[in-house]
Protein backbone atom coordinates (compact mmCIF):
# COMPACT_ATOMS: atom_id res chain seq x y z
CA UNK A 1 0.00 0.00 0.00
CA UNK A 2 1.44 3.57 -0.80
CA UNK A 3 2.48 5.81 2.20
CA UNK A 4 0.09 8.29 2.80
CA UNK A 5 0.62 11.94 2.44
CA UNK A 6 2.12 13.19 6.26
CA UNK A 7 0.17 15.15 8.29
CA UNK A 8 1.46 17.86 11.00
CA UNK A 9 1.07 17.05 14.03
CA UNK A 10 -0.85 19.31 16.11
CA UNK A 11 1.03 20.71 19.18
CA UNK A 12 -0.30 22.29 22.14
CA UNK A 13 0.99 26.03 21.41
CA UNK A 14 -0.32 26.00 17.60
CA UNK A 15 -4.08 24.42 18.50
CA UNK A 16 -5.80 27.62 17.95
CA UNK A 17 -4.37 28.04 15.17
CA UNK A 18 -5.47 24.19 13.43
CA UNK A 19 -8.93 25.47 15.10
CA UNK A 20 -9.09 28.41 12.75
CA UNK A 21 -7.85 26.80 9.65
CA UNK A 22 -10.62 24.42 10.31
CA UNK A 23 -13.06 27.48 9.95
CA UNK A 24 -11.55 28.73 7.34
CA UNK A 25 -9.51 31.84 9.15
CA UNK A 26 -5.41 32.38 9.22
CA UNK A 27 -4.79 33.09 13.17
CA UNK A 28 -1.37 34.21 14.13
CA UNK A 29 -0.30 34.50 17.41
CA UNK A 30 -0.03 38.24 18.88
CA UNK A 31 1.19 39.48 22.18
CA UNK A 32 -1.42 41.30 24.45
CA UNK A 33 1.47 43.32 26.38
CA UNK A 34 3.77 44.33 23.54
CA UNK A 35 1.96 43.87 20.52
CA UNK A 36 4.13 41.68 18.60
CA UNK A 37 3.01 39.64 16.00
CA UNK A 38 5.28 36.15 15.48
CA UNK A 39 5.87 33.21 13.45
CA UNK A 40 6.20 30.33 14.89
CA UNK A 41 3.77 30.00 17.58
CA UNK A 42 5.09 29.28 21.60
CA UNK A 43 3.68 29.71 24.29
CA UNK A 44 4.98 32.89 25.38
CA UNK A 45 5.46 36.28 23.65
CA UNK A 46 9.75 36.13 21.91
CA UNK A 47 9.86 40.07 22.59
CA UNK A 48 8.88 40.61 26.23
CA UNK A 49 7.79 37.20 27.30
CA UNK A 50 4.14 37.93 27.97
CA UNK A 51 1.68 34.58 28.76
CA UNK A 52 -1.27 36.84 26.76
CA UNK A 53 -0.95 35.64 23.64
CA UNK A 54 -3.83 36.87 21.55
CA UNK A 55 -4.82 34.53 18.54
CA UNK A 56 -5.80 37.47 15.82
CA UNK A 57 -7.46 37.02 12.67
CA UNK A 58 -5.01 37.85 10.46
CA UNK A 59 -5.70 39.53 6.72
CA UNK A 60 -4.56 36.38 4.07
CA UNK A 61 -2.88 38.40 2.64
CA UNK A 62 0.91 38.43 1.56
CA UNK A 63 3.64 38.29 -1.19
CA UNK A 64 5.86 35.27 -2.32
CA UNK A 65 8.86 36.03 -0.85
CA UNK A 66 10.81 32.83 -2.18
CA UNK A 67 10.03 29.43 -3.36
CA UNK A 68 11.46 26.63 -4.39
CA UNK A 69 10.71 23.40 -7.05
CA UNK A 70 11.10 19.95 -5.96
CA UNK A 71 12.38 17.75 -8.47
CA UNK A 72 12.82 15.08 -7.00
CA UNK A 73 10.24 12.34 -5.43
CA UNK A 74 10.89 12.61 -1.66
CA UNK A 75 7.16 12.84 0.03
CA UNK A 76 4.47 10.65 -0.16
CA UNK A 77 1.59 12.81 -1.87
CA UNK A 78 3.74 15.11 -3.29
CA UNK A 79 4.44 14.39 -7.23
CA UNK A 80 7.54 16.11 -8.43
CA UNK A 81 7.30 18.82 -10.17
CA UNK A 82 5.85 20.72 -7.10
CA UNK A 83 6.19 24.18 -5.22
CA UNK A 84 6.98 25.17 -2.09
CA UNK A 85 6.73 29.39 -1.45
CA UNK A 86 7.52 31.02 1.70
CA UNK A 87 4.80 34.03 2.58
CA UNK A 88 5.64 37.03 3.64
CA UNK A 89 2.48 38.45 5.45
CA UNK A 90 0.84 41.66 5.46
CA UNK A 91 0.91 41.58 9.39
CA UNK A 92 5.32 40.46 9.24
CA UNK A 93 5.68 36.52 10.15
CA UNK A 94 6.36 34.72 6.92
CA UNK A 95 4.53 31.33 6.22
CA UNK A 96 5.66 28.37 4.78
CA UNK A 97 2.63 26.89 2.11
CA UNK A 98 2.13 25.57 -1.31
CA UNK A 99 1.28 28.10 -4.01
CA UNK A 100 -1.99 26.35 -5.37
CA UNK A 101 -3.72 27.42 -8.79
CA UNK A 102 -0.70 28.53 -10.32
CA UNK A 103 1.30 26.90 -13.07
CA UNK A 104 5.54 26.49 -12.09
CA UNK A 105 6.56 28.97 -14.69
CA UNK A 106 4.34 31.43 -13.51
CA UNK A 107 5.77 32.00 -10.20
CA UNK A 108 7.53 34.82 -9.13
CA UNK A 109 9.06 36.08 -5.79
CA UNK A 110 6.66 39.19 -5.31
CA UNK A 111 3.66 37.85 -6.63
CA UNK A 112 1.11 39.11 -4.18
CA UNK A 113 -1.05 35.62 -2.76
CA UNK A 114 -4.35 35.32 -0.62
CA UNK A 115 -4.89 32.31 1.53
CA UNK A 116 -6.74 29.39 0.81
CA UNK A 117 -7.64 26.46 2.84
CA UNK A 118 -7.51 22.81 2.13
CA UNK A 119 -9.07 20.73 3.88
CA UNK A 120 -6.64 17.09 4.27
CA UNK A 121 -9.32 15.08 7.43
CA UNK A 122 -11.40 16.12 9.92
CA UNK A 123 -8.70 17.63 11.95
CA UNK A 124 -6.53 18.95 9.64
CA UNK A 125 -7.17 21.81 7.18
CA UNK A 126 -3.78 23.13 5.72
CA UNK A 127 -3.57 27.01 4.83
CA UNK A 128 -2.39 27.47 1.07
CA UNK A 129 -1.91 30.15 -0.96
CA UNK A 130 -3.23 31.50 -4.62
CA UNK A 131 -2.15 34.50 -6.47
CA UNK A 132 -4.33 37.38 -5.89
CA UNK A 133 -5.09 40.38 -8.33
CA UNK A 134 -3.70 43.60 -7.34
CA UNK A 135 -7.11 45.04 -6.42
CA UNK A 136 -7.96 42.63 -3.76
CA UNK B 1 37.57 40.51 34.00
CA UNK B 2 39.18 38.85 31.10
CA UNK B 3 37.50 35.85 29.70
CA UNK B 4 39.85 32.33 29.50
CA UNK B 5 43.21 32.85 27.44
CA UNK B 6 42.87 30.42 24.67
CA UNK B 7 44.02 31.60 21.76
CA UNK B 8 47.94 29.80 20.84
CA UNK B 9 47.46 27.60 24.27
CA UNK B 10 45.79 24.11 22.69
CA UNK B 11 47.17 22.88 19.15
CA UNK B 12 45.99 19.74 17.39
CA UNK B 13 48.29 16.92 17.62
CA UNK B 14 47.01 14.52 15.67
CA UNK B 15 44.25 13.72 12.96
CA UNK B 16 43.04 11.10 11.36
CA UNK B 17 40.63 9.45 8.94
CA UNK B 18 38.57 6.23 7.87
CA UNK B 19 38.63 5.56 4.17
CA UNK B 20 35.60 7.48 2.56
CA UNK B 21 33.33 5.61 0.54
CA UNK B 22 29.48 6.73 -1.33
CA UNK B 23 28.61 3.25 0.67
CA UNK B 24 30.86 1.38 3.01
CA UNK B 25 30.20 -2.22 4.24
CA UNK B 26 31.93 -1.32 7.53
CA UNK B 27 29.89 -0.36 10.95
CA UNK B 28 29.68 3.53 12.50
CA UNK B 29 32.52 2.22 15.11
CA UNK B 30 34.40 0.28 12.17
CA UNK B 31 34.93 3.88 10.59
CA UNK B 32 35.90 5.47 13.81
CA UNK B 33 38.29 3.14 14.82
CA UNK B 34 40.13 3.57 11.76
CA UNK B 35 40.15 7.40 12.45
CA UNK B 36 40.85 7.21 15.65
CA UNK B 37 44.13 4.48 14.90
CA UNK B 38 45.52 6.87 12.47
CA UNK B 39 45.43 9.82 14.54
CA UNK B 40 47.06 7.93 17.36
CA UNK B 41 49.58 7.36 15.11
CA UNK B 42 49.81 10.29 13.96
CA UNK B 43 50.09 12.21 17.36
CA UNK B 44 52.16 9.56 19.06
CA UNK B 45 50.16 8.86 21.45
CA UNK B 46 48.54 6.02 22.87
CA UNK B 47 44.68 5.60 23.83
CA UNK B 48 45.55 5.59 27.55
CA UNK B 49 46.76 9.11 27.11
CA UNK B 50 43.48 10.22 26.06
CA UNK B 51 41.42 11.44 28.45
CA UNK B 52 39.03 13.45 26.54
CA UNK B 53 36.51 12.63 24.37
CA UNK B 54 34.03 15.15 21.71
CA UNK B 55 31.56 13.73 19.32
CA UNK B 56 28.75 15.47 17.62
CA UNK B 57 27.11 12.58 15.61
CA UNK B 58 25.59 9.95 17.50
CA UNK B 59 23.02 7.02 17.12
CA UNK B 60 22.16 6.22 14.46
CA UNK B 61 23.83 8.34 11.93
CA UNK B 62 26.89 7.96 13.62
CA UNK B 63 27.95 6.23 17.54
CA UNK B 64 27.58 7.89 20.54
CA UNK B 65 30.18 9.45 23.49
CA UNK B 66 29.53 6.39 25.67
CA UNK B 67 29.83 3.65 23.27
CA UNK B 68 33.12 5.13 21.46
CA UNK B 69 34.28 5.26 25.20
CA UNK B 70 33.62 1.70 25.85
CA UNK B 71 34.85 0.03 22.43
CA UNK B 72 37.69 1.73 22.64
CA UNK B 73 38.46 1.28 25.81
CA UNK B 74 38.98 4.93 26.89
CA UNK B 75 38.69 5.81 30.79
CA UNK B 76 37.15 9.56 29.95
CA UNK B 77 37.40 12.35 32.97
CA UNK B 78 35.74 14.76 30.08
CA UNK B 79 33.13 13.99 28.00
CA UNK B 80 30.81 16.04 25.55
CA UNK B 81 28.17 14.60 22.78
CA UNK B 82 25.91 17.56 21.04
CA UNK B 83 22.89 17.54 18.89
CA UNK B 84 23.38 15.15 16.01
CA UNK B 85 23.74 17.62 13.33
CA UNK B 86 27.17 18.46 11.45
CA UNK B 87 26.74 22.06 12.11
CA UNK B 88 27.92 21.18 15.72
CA UNK B 89 31.29 19.93 14.28
CA UNK B 90 32.81 23.68 15.27
CA UNK B 91 31.09 23.84 18.41
CA UNK B 92 32.27 20.53 19.43
CA UNK B 93 36.09 21.35 18.13
CA UNK B 94 36.02 24.67 20.52
CA UNK B 95 34.48 22.58 23.35
CA UNK B 96 37.68 20.22 23.50
CA UNK B 97 40.09 23.31 23.48
CA UNK B 98 38.30 25.06 25.70
CA UNK B 99 38.26 21.94 28.20
CA UNK B 100 42.15 21.71 27.47
CA UNK B 101 42.58 24.88 28.42
CA UNK B 102 40.31 25.01 31.25
CA UNK B 103 42.07 21.81 32.71
CA UNK B 104 39.49 19.49 32.46
CA UNK B 105 41.08 17.14 30.27
CA UNK B 106 44.66 16.86 28.92
CA UNK B 107 44.07 15.30 25.66
CA UNK B 108 40.79 15.37 24.01
CA UNK B 109 39.96 13.31 21.09
CA UNK B 110 36.88 14.36 18.48
CA UNK B 111 35.81 11.27 16.96
CA UNK B 112 32.71 10.38 14.67
CA UNK B 113 32.74 7.56 12.56
CA UNK B 114 29.01 8.47 10.29
CA UNK B 115 27.28 6.72 7.68
CA UNK B 116 24.91 9.29 5.70
CA UNK B 117 24.33 6.27 3.17
CA UNK B 118 21.90 4.52 5.85
CA UNK B 119 17.85 5.37 5.82
CA UNK B 120 16.69 7.98 7.99
CA UNK B 121 19.28 10.02 7.85
CA UNK B 122 19.23 13.77 8.66
CA UNK B 123 16.39 15.64 7.42
CA UNK B 124 15.29 13.06 5.23
CA UNK B 125 11.37 12.63 4.49
CA UNK B 126 11.38 10.42 7.46
CA UNK B 127 13.45 12.68 9.65
CA UNK B 128 11.29 12.76 13.43
CA UNK B 129 13.17 16.32 13.88
CA UNK B 130 11.11 17.46 10.43
CA UNK B 131 7.92 17.32 12.69
CA UNK B 132 9.25 19.27 15.76
CA UNK B 133 6.99 22.26 16.73
CA UNK B 134 8.18 25.29 14.65
CA UNK B 135 9.40 23.06 12.07
CA UNK B 136 12.69 21.39 11.11
CA UNK B 137 15.81 23.02 11.45
CA UNK B 138 16.38 23.89 8.04
CA UNK B 139 12.87 24.66 7.14
CA UNK B 140 11.50 21.69 7.29
CA UNK B 141 7.45 20.76 7.23
CA UNK B 142 6.57 17.18 5.38
CA UNK B 143 2.66 18.56 5.57
CA UNK B 144 3.97 20.65 2.52
CA UNK B 145 6.02 18.17 0.75
CA UNK B 146 8.98 20.21 2.14
CA UNK B 147 12.05 17.83 3.62
CA UNK B 148 16.09 17.90 3.07
CA UNK B 149 18.55 20.45 4.08
CA UNK B 150 19.01 21.23 0.91
CA UNK B 151 15.43 22.92 0.61
CA UNK B 152 16.27 25.68 3.44
CA UNK B 153 19.44 25.72 1.02
CA UNK B 154 17.58 26.72 -1.64
CA UNK B 155 14.89 29.09 -0.63
CA UNK B 156 17.44 31.10 0.94
CA UNK B 157 19.82 31.18 -2.57
CA UNK B 158 16.66 32.38 -4.15
CA UNK B 159 16.16 34.81 -1.82
CA UNK B 160 20.07 35.95 -2.23
CA UNK B 161 18.97 36.00 -6.75
CA UNK B 162 15.67 37.95 -6.22
CA UNK B 163 17.44 40.49 -4.42
CA UNK B 164 20.98 41.13 -6.02
CA UNK B 165 20.51 39.45 -9.71
CA UNK B 166 23.74 37.95 -10.87
CA UNK B 167 23.08 34.71 -13.08
CA UNK B 168 21.93 31.59 -11.53
CA UNK B 169 24.35 29.46 -13.45
CA UNK B 170 27.51 31.74 -11.91
CA UNK B 171 27.30 29.58 -8.73
CA UNK B 172 28.94 26.90 -10.99
CA UNK B 173 32.13 28.30 -10.00
CA UNK B 174 31.68 26.77 -6.07
CA UNK B 175 31.12 22.85 -7.70
CA UNK B 176 34.09 23.22 -10.07
CA UNK B 177 36.22 24.71 -7.99
CA UNK B 178 35.94 22.16 -4.99
CA UNK B 179 36.03 19.57 -7.11
CA UNK B 180 39.00 20.51 -8.84
CA UNK B 181 40.68 20.44 -5.37
CA UNK B 182 39.25 17.02 -4.90
CA UNK B 183 40.49 15.92 -8.33
CA UNK B 184 44.46 16.68 -6.17
CA UNK B 185 43.15 14.44 -3.16
CA UNK B 186 43.49 10.81 -3.79
CA UNK B 187 41.26 10.15 -0.52
CA UNK B 188 38.30 12.16 -2.21
CA UNK B 189 34.91 10.36 -3.28
CA UNK B 190 34.52 12.70 -6.34
CA UNK B 191 37.85 13.50 -8.27
CA UNK B 192 36.91 13.75 -11.55
CA UNK B 193 37.19 17.80 -13.00
CA UNK B 194 33.63 19.01 -13.99
CA UNK B 195 33.04 21.63 -16.55
CA UNK B 196 29.95 24.76 -15.97
CA UNK B 197 29.21 22.89 -18.70
CA UNK B 198 28.17 19.38 -16.84
CA UNK B 199 27.07 22.02 -14.15
CA UNK B 200 24.33 22.96 -16.06
CA UNK B 201 23.66 19.58 -17.63
CA UNK B 202 23.29 17.97 -14.39
CA UNK B 203 19.21 17.84 -13.16
CA UNK B 204 17.61 20.29 -10.70
CA UNK B 205 17.14 18.79 -7.19
CA UNK B 206 15.39 21.23 -5.82
CA UNK B 207 15.42 24.25 -8.17
CA UNK B 208 17.07 26.63 -7.81
CA UNK B 209 19.98 24.19 -6.71
CA UNK B 210 21.13 21.62 -9.02
CA UNK B 211 22.58 17.98 -8.70
CA UNK B 212 26.68 19.35 -8.37
CA UNK B 213 25.35 22.27 -5.84
CA UNK B 214 24.85 19.36 -3.13
CA UNK B 215 27.04 17.52 -0.89
CA UNK B 216 27.73 13.72 -1.03
CA UNK B 217 25.94 11.05 0.63
CA UNK B 218 28.57 8.99 1.92
CA UNK B 219 30.32 7.18 5.02
CA UNK B 220 33.32 8.22 6.76
CA UNK B 221 35.15 8.53 9.77
CA UNK B 222 37.52 11.04 11.34
CA UNK B 223 39.14 12.07 14.63
CA UNK B 224 41.04 15.26 15.66
CA UNK B 225 43.28 15.20 18.86
CA UNK B 226 43.88 18.25 20.72
CA UNK B 227 45.83 18.77 24.06
CA UNK B 228 48.05 21.78 25.82
CA UNK B 229 50.92 23.54 24.23
CA UNK B 230 53.01 21.69 26.95
CA UNK B 231 51.79 18.39 25.95
CA UNK B 232 52.18 19.06 22.41
CA UNK B 233 55.54 19.99 23.01
CA UNK B 234 56.44 15.94 23.35
CA UNK B 235 54.14 14.68 20.45
CA UNK B 236 55.73 13.92 16.86
CA UNK B 237 53.93 16.44 14.69
CA UNK B 238 55.27 19.84 14.03
CA UNK B 239 52.22 21.95 15.76
CA UNK B 240 49.07 23.27 15.20
CA UNK B 241 47.25 25.92 17.36
CA UNK B 242 43.42 26.79 17.54
CA UNK B 243 44.05 31.05 17.02
CA UNK B 244 40.99 32.44 17.42
CA UNK B 245 37.24 30.89 17.97
CA UNK B 246 33.87 32.17 17.52
CA UNK B 247 30.79 30.47 18.87
CA UNK B 248 27.85 29.40 16.71
CA UNK B 249 24.71 31.95 16.24
CA UNK B 250 21.01 31.24 17.13
CA UNK B 251 17.99 33.66 17.30
CA UNK B 252 15.26 34.99 14.80
CA UNK B 253 18.14 36.62 12.95
CA UNK B 254 19.76 33.40 12.27
CA UNK B 255 18.51 30.44 9.49
CA UNK B 256 20.75 27.49 9.28
CA UNK B 257 21.69 28.03 5.20
CA UNK B 258 21.09 31.70 4.85
CA UNK B 259 23.50 34.18 6.43
CA UNK B 260 21.26 36.92 8.18
CA UNK B 261 19.78 39.68 6.47
CA UNK B 262 18.25 37.95 3.07
CA UNK B 263 14.95 37.32 5.02
CA UNK B 264 15.41 33.79 5.40
CA UNK B 265 12.39 32.47 7.28
CA UNK B 266 12.06 35.37 9.94
CA UNK B 267 14.85 36.68 9.26
CA UNK B 268 15.19 40.87 8.73
CA UNK B 269 15.88 42.07 5.21
CA UNK B 270 19.12 44.18 5.65
CA UNK B 271 22.64 44.73 4.10
CA UNK B 272 24.02 45.90 7.53
CA UNK B 273 25.59 42.74 8.55
CA UNK B 274 27.29 41.72 11.84
CA UNK B 275 30.53 43.72 11.36
CA UNK B 276 32.22 42.50 14.44
CA UNK B 277 34.03 38.53 14.03
CA UNK B 278 35.86 38.10 17.49
CA UNK B 279 37.37 35.36 15.58
CA UNK B 280 39.89 37.73 14.15
CA UNK B 281 40.34 39.94 17.25
CA UNK B 282 41.22 36.49 19.37
CA UNK B 283 43.92 35.69 16.70
CA UNK B 284 45.18 39.05 16.46
CA UNK B 285 44.79 38.62 12.30
CA UNK B 286 42.38 40.05 9.73
CA UNK B 287 40.77 38.54 6.68
CA UNK B 288 43.35 39.32 4.47
CA UNK B 289 46.26 37.63 6.41
CA UNK B 290 44.48 34.31 5.65
CA UNK B 291 45.80 31.63 3.56
CA UNK B 292 43.18 29.69 2.89
CA UNK B 293 39.23 29.16 4.03
CA UNK B 294 37.12 26.25 5.53
CA UNK B 295 33.98 26.57 4.64
CA UNK B 296 30.41 24.20 5.61
CA UNK B 297 29.94 23.83 1.71
CA UNK B 298 27.04 21.34 2.70
CA UNK B 299 25.27 23.43 -0.55
CA UNK B 300 27.36 25.34 -2.96
CA UNK B 301 25.51 28.83 -1.95
CA UNK B 302 27.50 28.32 1.45
CA UNK B 303 30.39 29.59 0.49
CA UNK B 304 28.48 32.41 -1.17
CA UNK B 305 27.06 33.32 1.53
CA UNK B 306 29.89 32.36 4.28
CA UNK B 307 32.74 34.86 2.26
CA UNK B 308 29.99 37.84 2.91
CA UNK B 309 29.08 36.55 6.55
CA UNK B 310 33.03 37.38 7.08
CA UNK B 311 33.54 40.15 5.23
CA UNK B 312 35.55 38.82 2.53
CA UNK B 313 32.90 40.09 -0.02
CA UNK B 314 30.29 42.65 1.19
CA UNK B 315 26.66 41.87 0.68
CA UNK B 316 25.12 40.88 -2.81
CA UNK B 317 29.12 40.49 -4.32
CA UNK B 318 29.93 36.81 -3.44
CA UNK B 319 28.38 35.55 -6.09
CA UNK B 320 30.85 37.63 -8.42
CA UNK B 321 33.64 37.02 -5.88
CA UNK B 322 33.82 33.63 -6.76
CA UNK B 323 34.64 33.76 -10.26
CA UNK B 324 37.34 33.61 -12.01
CA UNK B 325 39.36 31.21 -9.73
CA UNK B 326 39.56 33.48 -6.86
CA UNK B 327 38.54 30.16 -4.72
CA UNK B 328 40.48 27.55 -6.48
CA UNK B 329 44.39 26.76 -5.58
CA UNK B 330 46.71 29.86 -6.62
CA UNK B 331 43.81 31.80 -6.42
CA UNK B 332 43.59 34.87 -3.94
CA UNK B 333 41.68 32.94 -1.25
CA UNK B 334 41.63 28.40 -1.80
CA UNK B 335 38.55 27.47 -0.51
CA UNK B 336 37.94 23.80 1.08
CA UNK B 337 41.20 22.02 -0.75
CA UNK B 338 40.29 19.45 0.47
CA UNK B 339 37.00 18.56 -1.83
CA UNK B 340 35.04 19.42 0.62
CA UNK B 341 31.68 17.84 1.61
CA UNK B 342 30.61 18.81 -1.91
CA UNK B 343 33.28 16.34 -3.57
CA UNK B 344 36.37 14.58 -0.83
CA UNK B 345 33.02 13.44 1.07
CA UNK B 346 30.30 14.83 4.26
CA UNK B 347 32.34 13.90 7.49
CA UNK B 348 30.57 16.91 8.94
CA UNK B 349 33.16 19.26 8.49
CA UNK B 350 36.02 16.73 10.64
CA UNK B 351 37.83 16.24 7.12
CA UNK B 352 38.58 20.04 6.34
CA UNK B 353 39.72 20.37 10.47
CA UNK B 354 41.65 17.35 9.16
CA UNK B 355 43.12 19.01 5.55
CA UNK B 356 43.48 22.28 7.59
CA UNK B 357 46.24 20.75 9.76
CA UNK B 358 48.28 18.88 6.92
CA UNK B 359 48.31 22.22 4.85
CA UNK B 360 49.50 23.89 7.83
CA UNK B 361 51.91 20.81 8.31
CA UNK B 362 52.62 21.16 4.77
CA UNK B 363 52.02 17.55 3.73
CA UNK B 364 49.39 17.88 0.93
CA UNK B 365 51.42 17.42 -2.23
CA UNK B 366 49.91 18.48 -5.35
CA UNK B 367 46.93 20.89 -3.53
CA UNK B 368 49.85 22.26 -0.93
CA UNK B 369 48.90 26.23 -0.56
CA UNK B 370 52.37 27.69 -0.54
CA UNK B 371 53.62 28.38 2.42
CA UNK B 372 50.48 28.40 4.26
CA UNK B 373 50.65 29.88 7.90
CA UNK B 374 46.83 30.92 8.78
CA UNK B 375 43.96 28.91 8.04
CA UNK B 376 40.20 29.64 8.73
CA UNK B 377 36.82 27.46 9.27
CA UNK B 378 33.60 29.26 8.94
CA UNK B 379 30.32 28.77 8.08
CA UNK B 380 26.82 30.18 7.77
CA UNK B 381 26.06 29.81 10.58
CA UNK B 382 28.60 32.06 12.20
CA UNK B 383 30.86 29.81 13.76
CA UNK B 384 34.68 29.99 12.97
CA UNK B 385 37.88 28.72 14.24
CA UNK B 386 41.49 30.20 13.40
CA UNK B 387 44.54 27.79 12.83
CA UNK B 388 47.94 28.66 12.58
CA UNK B 389 51.12 26.77 12.31
CA UNK B 390 54.22 28.18 14.80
Amino acid sequence: MAEERPLPPLHEDELPFWEGARRGELLLPRCGDCQHTWWPPGPVCPECLSDRVEWRRASGRGVVASWVVFRRRLVPGFEPPYNVAWVQLEEGPRLVANLVDVPLEEIRTGMPVEAVFQRLTDEVTLVQFRPRRQSS
Amino acid sequence: MAGLDVSGRVAVVGVGMSRLERRSPRSNLALAAEALKEALRDAGLTKGEIDGLVTNIGHPLGVDYDRLAEAFGLRLCYSEQTWTHGRFMGPALQHAVLAVAAGLARVVACLVGIRFSRPGHIGGPRDPEATRQGGGSHGEAPHYGIVTPGAGAAMAWRLYLSRYGGRPEDLAAVPIAIRKHASLNPQAIMRTPITREDYLNAPFIIEPLRLLDCCLVSDGGACVIVASRERARDCRQPLVFVLGMQGMRAGREEFVFGRPGLGAWQQSVSDDLEREHPVYGMAGVEQKDMDGLYVYDAFAPQVVFTLERFGFAGPGEGLAWVQDGRIELGGELPVNTNGGLLSEGHVSGWNHVVEIVRQLRGECGERQIPGARLLQWATTFGDSLIFGRE
